[in-house]
């Protein structure tokens, strides 16, 4: 019998994905199966990460060996995941789109090319790098000058107000998260302007618009699925970023901030910044409970893109 | 041309470049009001960019300049100190492909509308209804106004533009080759409403088919490589053209 060798490979590698990521979610599901189970939901609506005493005997709660006193509780890892991903979309989006109106119609295109390869390198820049830029300039900056001055001058808005705190915290972290995704952004959607058809642009104008109009009333509404698309794949990035996150966020714990330059921590960068003291714990519910965190992640970011598929899909439609 | 009817638009000496190509040649000519005049000639001959400077779409691009005067009710258009956006007002335009915009049947209409006038939603959805009759889309679209003009076929897409242009009430309709997308029907519609905005609307059309030329217009203009060879009355045109040139291209011998 004749073996279909192309189809075959197509099959194995168009298959190679899907399958990677469910036996990841698997993995994560049944490494971290005790501490679900120990957790329970308490997990995730608590605000109490305790690792208990490390130099203790370990204890039998529930049938499941624990070192003394250990409690898992991660809501203010949720709070500030999703707060620092969210205010940074908010700042990037904005201005993302305004770089990438510039870019493709504010300038001539002579300079728009250099421009653009310019930001594109912007993207491609490791995330340690903006990290540092953000603990070095940032967070002195903020800490010092703006976040008091942002608080004083808004001290009549709920969470603009109040402690201007150290310069770590929500709001530098959403800063660094904006400056690394408004590149992705702003690229993409800057490809797609330059990509819509002129006479569409033409239409607007010739009914007596300014460019700005055509861009704010034509143009953009009719990228709204890339614009979508775009902010997915960006969110997703803010949502996993660990390292600048960590470097700038003030590492909080069991703290849920009270405004947003209160310092915070992130699951992505409490998995990190965590796993060496978990590796201490004898009985491993320290690390299985990390592997809890990285599977509601996980899930998160899965949730994300559902939800932005049906925006799209409702988009598309109307 | 006959005395009684009054000049629209007149263009003077008019030249205009592609950086330092010279595009057109001298044009002069004048286009009565309330009739419709077409342009034809072969790919490159300028037609399509002699109707961009009506509207001064050129001067979106840089490199491309016009030469020269063209008179709107005796107002020089070339001038620096016009108003594009209000002569955009003033003059409508229809392009190649249907150009919709990424919105409702009714929002493609009211949203020009609102530009200019300020209108209660009764008045609106009146004035609404008749730039879709006017275009002829009425009875197509009438009971899926709220749904996306992009799902509309290429003919009623184009009526859709049409309507689009005339809601605003301008002057003056440039359609560049309207029909070009299109197939034979919506072709036959889209000339059977020139036919019937021609009384309310001074109309430039611009199209490769000559048979349409002499289906819709008044008065027609031949181009050949930048320079216009004749313009006249249509009929007088086809039957009994003044130059060879024009002769050679009715009748087929080139273009």
């Amino acid at each position: 019998m004749k073996i279909p060798v192309f189809r075959t490979a197509l099959v194995a590698t168009a298959s190679f994905l899907p399958i990677s990521l469910l036996l990841l979610i698997i993995f994560l599901a049944v490494y971290s199966w005790p501490a679900i189970q120990y957790n329970q939901f308490h997990f995730l609506w608590t605000n109490d990460w305790n690792l208990g005493n490390l130099y203790g005997n370990p204890v039998s709660v529930n049938g499941h060996q624990i070192m003394p006193g250990a409690k898992y509780g991660i809501w203010f890892l949720v709070v500030g995941t999703i707060a620092s991903s969210v205010l940074a979309m908010l700042i990037a989006m904005p201005i993302a789109i305004g770089a990438a109106y510039f870019l493709s119609e504010g300038i001539r295109k002579t300079w728009s090319g250099p421009l653009s390869l310019f930001v594109d390198l912007l993207a491609a820049i490791p995330s340690v790098v903006y990290g540092l830029w953000g603990y070095a300039l940032l967070v002195p900056l903020f800490g010092h000058t703006i976040f008091p001055f942002l608080a004083k001058t808004f001290s009549f808005i709920p969470f603009l107000n109040g402690e201007a705190g150290s310069g770590y915290g929500l709001l530098t972290s959403a800063f660094v998260l904006a400056v690394m995704i408004i590149p992705l952004i702003s690229a993409t959607l800057r490809e797609s302007i330059q990509m819509t058809e002129p006479a569409l642009k033409e239409a607007g104008l010739s009914l007596g618009l300014n460019r700005l109009e055509v861009f704010w009333h034509i143009v953009l509404p009719k990228l709204r699925t890339v614009l979508i698309g775009v902010g997915i794949l960006a969110l997703g990035r803010a949502l996993g970023e660990t390292m600048a996150v960590l470097m700038v966020s003030g590492n909080a714990l069991n703290y849920l901030p009270n405004n947003i330059y209160a310092p915070i921590s992130t699951m992505a960068a409490f998995i990190a910044s965590q796993l060496d003291s978990a590796l201490q714990d004898p009985t491993n519910m320290a690390v299985e409970a990390l592997s809890e965190i990285a599977l509601v992640l996980l899930l998160i970011t899965v949730v994300v893109n559902i939800a932005a598929r049906m925006m799209l899909w409702m988009a598309k439609v109307r | 041309m006959s005395e009684l009817q009054n000049t629209k638009i007149a263009v003077r000496h008019l030249d205009f470049y592609y950086g330092s190509n010279k595009s057109l040649k001298d044009i002069n000519l004048e286009m009565p009001e309330k009739q419709v005049t077409a342009f034809i000639g072969p790919s490159g001959c300028g037609k399509s960019t002699l109707l961009r400077v009506f509207n001064r779409m050129y001067s979106l691009y840089p490199g491309q300049r016009a030469t020269g005067e063209v008179l709107l009710d005796g107002e020089n258009i070339l001038s620096p100190s016009m108003d594009v956006n209000m002569l955009r007002a003033k003059i409508g335009m229809v392009f190649q492909k249907p150009t919709p915009f990424p919105m409702s049947i009714y929002d493609n209409i009211a949203f020009g509308i609102k530009l200019y006038e300020k209108l209660r939603k009764v008045e609106m959805d009146e004035r609404v209804e008749e730039a879709l009759r006017q275009a002829a889309l009425w009875d197509e679209v009438k009971d899926k106004l709220k749904t996306s003009g992009l799902g509309l076929s290429g003919g009623q897409q184009q009526r859709l533009c049409i309507a689009r242009a005339v809601a605003v009430k301008p002057e003056v309709i440039l359609l560049d080759e309207p029909t070009s997308a299109l197939d034979p029907i919506a072709t036959l519609k889209i000339e059977e409403l020139v036919s019937e905005l021609r009384n309310q609307f001074t109309i430039l059309i611009v199209t490769h088919n000559m048979q349409q030329a002499a289906r819709v217009s008044d008065y027609t203009a031949f181009m050949y490589i930048g320079e216009m060879v004749e313009f006249g009355q249509t009929n007088q045109l086809f039957t009994n053209p003044a130059k060879k040139q024009t002769e050679d291209y009715i009748t087929g011998r080139y273009g």
